[in-house]
Formats: C-alpha cells, structure tokens, sequence
C-alpha cells in the first residue's frame, strides 16, 4: 500500500496530474473529519480539508517517501487547521458558548444522541488547540503516540500528558453538560 | 501529573500488563473517589470514540482537482508537446524545394560565422556541471546516504563513503541551482547538514538542508 501510494505520488510529481485524484479519494474522509472535529463546522472543514489537499500537491516534490503518505497529509490537515484557529484568535469565554451546550438533560428525559454528539462536539471546540490536536488524533483518528509524534513533531510523553489533560477537561465539560451521568 | 494521575492514565492508554493491571485496579477500588474519576474518564472516552465519523461532500476530489496547478515537470511536458507533437502538413513541391534551399543556405551562413562560438558554448555547458562535496560526521552510523531534489529525495541512490576519521563524504556534479537535501543515516533517520549554506522549511515542519551551486 504504501510503496503504491508512493509510485503515485512520483507519478503525480512528474506530470500526471490526474492520478492526485486517486490520493484525494482515498483519503478525503480522513482530512474531512480531521478538519471538521478541529473546527467543528462543516463548511470551513470542507474548504480547509480542500486546502490541505491542494497544499500537498503544491509541496508533492518535498515528500520524503519515508513515511506514509497519510501521516503527511495529517499533519498539513492539522497545521492548516491551527494556522486558522491561530488567526481566529476568538477565545469565547464558556459562558458564551451555546445557550443549549451547559442545559442538563431532565434526568427522565431521553438525551438523543444526536443531541449529545452536538454537545461532545462543542465540548471539544473549546479544549485548547494542542489537547484539541492530540484528543482528535487519538481518539477519534485512533492513532497512536508513535504517529502522534511524526504528526505533530511532539515527544510521545508529552503527547502523553496532553492527551490526558484533554481528557479531564472533556470529562469536566461534559459532566457540566449533562452528557455525564454520575 | 501526580502519581495516582499518571496511573490512571496508564490504565486508559492500556500501558500496564494484566497483572500490573489487577493490582493498580484493586488500589483504585479501594478509594470511592479515584474509582469514580477513573469510571468517568472512561465514559468520556467511550462516548468520544463513538463519535460518528464525518465524510467528505461527493464534490470533495472533483473541486480539489480543479484547484490544482500544474507541476513544473507537467509545463514542461506542455512545452515539449507543442513542439514535438505529431502534425499533418500541406505541402506541395516548390514550396518545399524552396524552403530547403533557403534552410541550407542561411544554416550554412549561420554554421561559417557561429563555428567558434559553438564549440565555445558546448565547453561552457559541460563546465556548467560543477561537483559538489558533501561532508557528514555519523561515527556509529552504518551508512549515510544523501537525498535531495537533484534525486527525487532517493534515500538508496546517492550512498556515502565512510572515512576512517567517521567523515561520510559523496561528490556529485550538479548545475548551478539551489538544492535541498538531507542526510539519511541508516535508511531511517534524517539529519540536517550542520554545515549547510542555509535551510529551509517546507511549511510543514520539515527543515531541508540547502546548497548553492553557482559558477562564481
């Protein structure tokens, strides 16, 4: 597979443009959800995940072949999603978050799931960029602290704490939301 | 992170074996409050894991491919094509006649008074290959080798000769441009030239070793 993905990538380097799209297809869902979890809006995640794609065909000849491809594509969707957050810079305090977020479920009442993946998805917007980066990766993506640390050029211990720092504050966010039952 | 943290960070990252596993638990059963963070961060995880995993809008590949920009190599084949691309010419013979007395003419004309500046441009274009020496100090290194985009980043291609003094060296010829490379230490792991003229990052935390190659 990835040697594959390698004869693909040196066939797009010299001039077969159109064999990206089989990159494209093959990992779009992963960039998407990526974005979309470091952002948590479907329309920026499209245009970031869009960008992260067309970044690393513009960076094709810089590919180093030692790693896989998804790795690359990992760390350029993150990058691209911190570089907007970065220039976001909107800290909105929690208090202003969702005027739903922080209402607890009536105990008798049926949360619907949708309901509660709304509230784990506000949750995780407001953990800070670099637990957000390593909760998205881990539990989400699945990965482990050794691909964590090619993506986000961070040592695994550290990653380590990050991950469970993000952890804590998930678990706090989400027992104030009512997702939680004690 | 203190100690009873770190334990039960252990426990979720599955970092501890299934004796150690037994004996941390019934540490944590015995006190109500560790039990409950522990039972509570696994039930965050659980429900984050859970999370629905998001596709990408159908339009997703086909907008990614209309946003792309030709690579250098895919211009140059553009060019090539124009030039060496199959055509089907009208002709008749005067017309060709008369443009091949005019070509040998005129190339003849051209060939008389260019012959020396010819031979001097060939000489100039073979010198315009000028050898580089990379050096890279890697004692306990079992072999270097040497990736840039003079070789498509080929980690088995350039492969360096090692010194007594644990210097790997490699002279390649290159043209006068502006490199980037980085040594591979055994097949695996990339360093950075120390003694590079400069760097340069990729954008995507990667920083490349840089040569100038320049006749001057």
């Amino acid at each position: 597979m990835q040697q594959e993905e390698h004869s693909l990538i040196k066939q797009c380097v010299e001039g077969n443009a159109d064999i990206y799209a089989v990159l494209v297809e093959r990992h779009k869902d992963m960039v998407y959800n990526v974005a979309y979890r470091m952002l948590g809006d479907a329309d920026l995640a499209q245009d970031l995940a869009q960008e992260s794609f067309i970044s690393a065909y513009n960076n094709l000849k810089n590919f180093r072949y030692d790693s896989k491809f998804s790795t690359w594509l990992y760390r350029i969707a993150i990058n691209k999603c911190k570089d907007y957050l970065k220039g976001k810079r909107q800290h909105v305090p929690i208090d202003e978050i969702s005027e739903t977020a922080f209402t607890k479920a009536n105990p008798e009442e049926d949360i619907s799931k949708k309901q509660i993946m709304d509230k784990v998805q506000t949750a995780i917007n407001m953990l800070p960029e670099d637990y957000r980066e390593a909760i998205v990766l881990k539990h989400i993506e699945g990965l482990n602290y050794r691909e964590m640390e090619v993506i986000l050029n961070l040592s695994a211990n550290a990653l380590k704490v990050k991950t469970h720092r993000g952890r804590e504050m998930l678990r706090r966010l989400l027992k104030e939301m009512g997702v939680l039952d004690e | 992170m203190n100690k009873n943290t770190d334990i039960i960070r252990k426990l979720i990252d599955g970092e501890f074996s299934h004796e150690e596993e037994k004996t941390v638990l019934k540490h944590i059963e015995s006190d109500p409050l560790l039990n409950d963070e522990l039972n509570l961060l696994k039930k965050t995880v659980r429900i984050v894991e859970n999370c629905e995993r998001k596709s990408a809008p159908h339009s997703f590949t086909s907008e990614v491919m209309r946003g792309l920009k030709p690579h250098t190599e895919a211009k140059r084949q553009g060019i090539l094509n124009f030039f060496f691309r199959e055509r089907v010419l009208r002709w008749n013979l005067a017309a060709a006649m008369a443009v091949m007395l005019s070509v040998a003419v005129l190339g003849g004309m051209f060939f008389y008074i260019q012959k020396k500046d010819i031979l001097i441009s060939s000489i100039t274009n073979r010198e315009q290959m000028i050898t580089i020496r990379f050096e890279f100090y890697s004692p306990d290194a079992k072999s270097v080798s040497l990736a840039g985009d003079f070789n498509k980043w080929s980690i088995d291609e350039a492969i360096m000769k090692k010194q007594d003094n644990g210097i790997w060296t490699m002279e390649i010829p290159l043209k006068p441009k502006i490199y980037n490379y980085m040594f591979v230490i055994d097949g695996k792991v990339w360093a950075e030239d120390p003694k590079a003229d400069s760097y340069h990052d990729d954008g995507f935390g990667n920083k490349n070793s840089v040569v100038r190659v320049s006749t001057s």
